[in-house]
């Protein structure tokens, strides 16, 4: 009797353990879901007293706004409180509409909305833009962001559990993509709903021919709402030398690869042992630099006639093979070009050892000029003959951020219309590129948002760096009118130059063999993928080989006649249907 | 296993109340100790829960699997996923590098926890056997990437290893991980070196359960110390060896893709690039979920003949096996 009773207490101790592991791991998420979900209600409780403007015609404010360098509380609430924008200028080729007919919405709706984390924003409920925004709409709603590093995961189980959110955030990670995701039944078609729910991201898209056709499918369809810029961003991507070494060598910023090749040589007699920091094992020996010069792009582009080409198997790529072995011959690039990761990569370059880098100048900026005060100039991809334009295949049609989709399960999808395309008004634009008003930003003279010294973006109360006040107080990667030349802190901050690099490059580089986004069929897609990852394990493996000498450049012979035999003849057509579709979109 | 011969010899004899009879003594068993029951209750349950449950799912290996549409409503495609696999141009590539890699894994990585172990047991000083232990079972737990980061220092240009290796063989290396005979090495010897520690530990434990009258017995005969190690702690450890073996054998085919995809490149493909590098840098362009179930029920259907015919053998040599 005594055993028994004592086991029946020991179950029972255990079983509570068990419930109390089961509970905790569960109560997690549900717990703090409950929790946001009443402090929305909370919130908006609150903001229904504020009156929203609903009014059309606004009373003209850029007199009080613009230039204002120290609003009152009261012009900071009439900014961030009320849709009047006219404060706003139209700063952009094509003037951002302002159909605010739809806000504050009609009825009472929580909108449930999925979306991969960020490590910088610890709660995406409580994002200051967004709450914002839901004042602004008067449309609730609730994210759910899966835990960082299980988006995939979450991802796939939330879509074969059935049960979706209203809408998703970065639709693509649909197995076979956005459009796989729509002809599926996962997403909603839009097409027919766009012109009524969505009279902003309408007038946006159509108000540019590039946008038009960046944003919609082959057969026409609209699928969702897409990241669109006011212009193509800059190309973030380029040959970088340090400026002592063109002291120190004497030399101009070269231009012809003959003219590198001198530069090079001379920069190593002056003492940096391995001149160019050539690439790494995360795959920069193909960055179109180079390579472009002799025609031999590193992938797809379009050639000449409009027709799509595969760089590896241009005429002239037994030159440039030639002239790269020859170069690591003679010590210009870094030993260890093959395999240094990103911070041996990294550390060689702030060495005595660089004089040149092909990298990104925001991610330069950081680690030359303002961790170790080493300035540098941007130079023009190479070209082969003196007089002839560099060219790349980097392009950025206008399409940027990431993209929304609506789930066919939504049952408000006119709300989630309405949100969405907010985003795409000139106060979406003020407000989720440059923050709130007054604290984050302020309005020059022309009626351009800007950051003042003082913005939280460059002095956060919570002391952190601009990397995460980026993040922080302003959305980065959002479905909206991205103005990244503008409102990217990193860009626009005092002294950096590395925004005016970017912008030479795009201004004075040939874009035109650049690849469109175009998109393909599901029965094209697995099978691209297909040959693209042997033609790419197989041009990754022949190039590196020769350039370091293993193989010779004769080898290049027998991997062109081993791509054709993968089959590059129907990799090609595959790329060329979906361009011809593109065309006739 | 013991126990089976003599459950028939009893049924033999009385054939028909052969099961009652178990029954009436399963019945006392759960009565007396029912709590012991309970609680493999969970162990049992999560067994069918995560292990036998969602092993029909392996079918959407031959299916196109949509997960929106469920597995039911996804089309067949019956092999084409195995056949894409099989005739890729460098299927005969991924699947060797696989082989070769864990046979390197198991003539050094599987006999250096064995010989540490011996040594370990030899000493006797507990102190420093200790120290030893731990020091050797740390690198266990740092992770894999802070891992490879340390081996890409190392084999640098002018890392320590690579000056090694210059000093032994008189050439001229640039950084090791450049060159593709030297990968096996690299991956397998710094396996070894995370994990001998760790490993060893079951051989240790085994070692400590050797009955120190045979070892008595063998200093009277006069055995050295080499002698008592080849005659005595390893045949009392043999069992455990072979176990051990099989398991390690029924995993020839597997392979992880994290660890190679952090040190490999495109000079070392053909002897790095493996089925799992393979397929996750094919995942990167279209991610397919019944074209890696496939490729994932290849390996485990080779890696289970194997263990099968490991098996088989090591019953008919030394009377040990799994089952």
């Amino acid at each position: 009797m005594n055993t028994r009773s004592k086991r029946i207490v020991n179950l029972a101790i255990i079983s509570m353990l068990i419930m109390l592991v089961l509970s905790a791991c569960s109560g997690n998420s549900g717990g703090s879901n409950g929790g946001t979900n009443k402090e929305n209600g909370q919130s908006n409780e609150g903001n229904s007293n504020q009156a929203v403007n609903t009014d059309q015609n606004f009373d003209d404010i850029s007199a009080d706004i613009r230039g204002n360098k120290g609003p009152t509380q009261e012009q900071i609430d009439l900014v961030n409180a009320t849709l009047n924008d006219t404060y706003l200028g139209d700063v952009f080729e094509e003037v951002i509409p302002s159909d605010y007919s739809a806000y504050p919405f009609k009825e009472e709706v929580v909108l449930d909305v999925w979306m991969p984390a960020n490590s910088d924003i610890p709660d995406m409920n409580a994002h200051a833009v967004q709450k914002q925004i839901e004042k602004l709409t008067g449309i609730k709603v609730n994210f759910i962001t899966p835990p960082i590093g299980q988006e995939a995961d979450s991802f796939t189980l939330m879509i074969s559990s059935g049960d979706l959110p209203d809408i998703i955030i970065d639709p693509g990670r649909y197995p076979g993509g956005f459009e796989a995701g729509v002809n599926d039944g996962a997403y909603l078609d839009l097409t027919d709903l766009m012109e009524q729910y969505a009279p902003n991201y309408t007038a946006w898209r159509n108000s540019n021919e590039m946008r038009r056709k960046t944003t919609v499918t082959d057969d026409g369809r609209l699928l969702g709402f897409y990241g669109i810029a006011p212009y193509s961003e800059w190309m973030w991507f380029g040959m970088l030398i340090k400026q002592e070494a063109l002291d120190k060598t004497g030399m101009d910023v070269p231009n012809t690869i003959e003219e590198w090749h001198a530069f090079l040589t001379k920069a190593k007699e002056v003492g940096y042992s391995e001149p160019l920091n050539y690439g790494s094992n995360y795959g920069q020996i193909f960055t179109g630099i180079l390579n472009g010069a002799f025609g031999v792009w590193d992938w797809t582009f379009l050639d000449e006639n409009g027709k799509v080409g595969w760089g590896p198997a241009q005429p002239q790529a037994k030159d440039y093979l030639a002239t790269m072995q020859q170069w690591n011959k003679e010590g210009l690039l870094n030993r260890d070009w093959a395999t240094a990761d990103f911070n041996q990569r990294m550390s060689t370059a702030i060495s005595d050892k660089t004089a040149a880098m092909m990298d990104s100048p925001d991610t330069m900026w950081s680690f030359w000029k303002q961790q170790n005060n080493i300035d540098f100039v941007g130079a023009l991809n190479p070209v082969l003959n003196e007089g002839d334009k560099s060219a790349t295949t980097y392009r950025n049609f206008m399409r940027t951020g990431v993209s929304a989709a609506i789930t066919t399960q939504s049952e408000h999808v006119e709300a989630a219309m309405a949100w969405l395309d907010f985003n795409y008004t000139k106060k979406g634009w003020e407000m989720i590129n440059y923050g709130e008003y007054g604290t984050v930003h302020l309005v020059d003279e022309n009626g351009m948002p800007y950051y003042h010294p003082e913005s939280y973006i460059y002095n956060d109360p919570d002391g952190q760096p601009v990397a995460v006040t980026l993040h922080k107080y302003r959305m980065h990667n959002w479905p909206n009118i991205r103005d990244e030349h503008h409102s990217n802190p990193l860009i626009v901050s005092e002294g950096s130059y590395s925004g005016d690099i970017r912008k030479y490059w795009t201004e004075n580089m040939d874009a035109s063999v650049a690849m469109p986004p175009i998109s393909f069929t599901k029965e094209e897609a697995s099978r691209e993928a297909e040959l693209g990852n042997q033609l790419s394990t197989l041009r990754n493996e022949y190039f590196a080989k020769i350039i370091k000498g293993e193989l010779p450049v004769d080898a290049y012979d027998k991997f062109l006649s081993e791509a054709q035999k993968m089959g590059l003849d129907e990799f090609l057509s595959i790329h060329q249907a979906a361009l011809d579709r593109y065309n006739n979109r | 296993m013991k126990s089976t011969p003599k459950v028939k010899e009893a049924g033999g004899v009385l054939n028909a109340p052969k099961s009652s009879r178990l029954q009436s003594v399963l019945k006392k068993d759960l009565n007396k100790h029912w709590f012991a029951y309970m609680l493999a209750i969970p162990v049992l349950v999560w067994y069918i829960v995560f292990c036998y449950g969602p092993m029909w799912g392996v079918a959407i290996a031959f299916k196109d699997f949509k997960p929106l549409l469920g597995f039911a409503e996804s089309d067949w495609v019956g092999f084409k996923h195995f056949i894409d696999f099989f005739q890729g141009p460098y299927f005969w590539r991924v699947v060797k590098n696989t082989l070769m890699l864990n046979v390197w894994g198991l003539a050094f990585g599987f006999t250096a926890p064995i010989l540490l172990a011996l040594l370990l047991n030899e000493v006797r000083n507990s102190k420093f056997k200790r120290v030893v232990q731990t020091i050797t079972y740390m690198p266990h737990f740092i992770s894999l990437v802070v891992v490879c980061g340390i081996i890409h220092i190392f084999t640098a240009d002018e890392g320590i290893i690579t000056q090694i290796v210059q000093l032994i063989t008189g050439k001229e290396y640039t950084s090791l991980l450049g060159y593709s005979s030297f990968f096996r090495p690299i991956y397998t010897f710094s396996g070894i070196w995370q994990d001998i520690g760790w490993n060893s530990i079951i051989y240790l434990a085994a070692m400590s359960t050797v009955n120190p009258a045979l070892y008595e017995a063998a200093e009277i005969d006069g055995v050295g110390r080499i002698g008592k190690m080849w005659h005595i702690t390893l045949p009392q450890i043999r069992p455990i060896i072979v176990i051990l073996f099989i398991f390690a054998v029924g995993g020839l085919m597997a392979s992880g893709h994290e660890k190679i995809i952090l040190l490999y490149n495109p000079l070392t493909y053909d002897t790095a690039d493996v089925i799992a590098s393979y397929v996750y840098r094919r995942g990167l362009r279209e991610a397919s979920l019944s074209f890696s179930a496939a490729v994932g029920l290849f390996s485990a259907i080779i890696n289970f003949l194997l263990l099968w015919l490991t098996n088989r053998i090591a019953k008919r040599t030394s009377e040990v096996s799994l089952w």
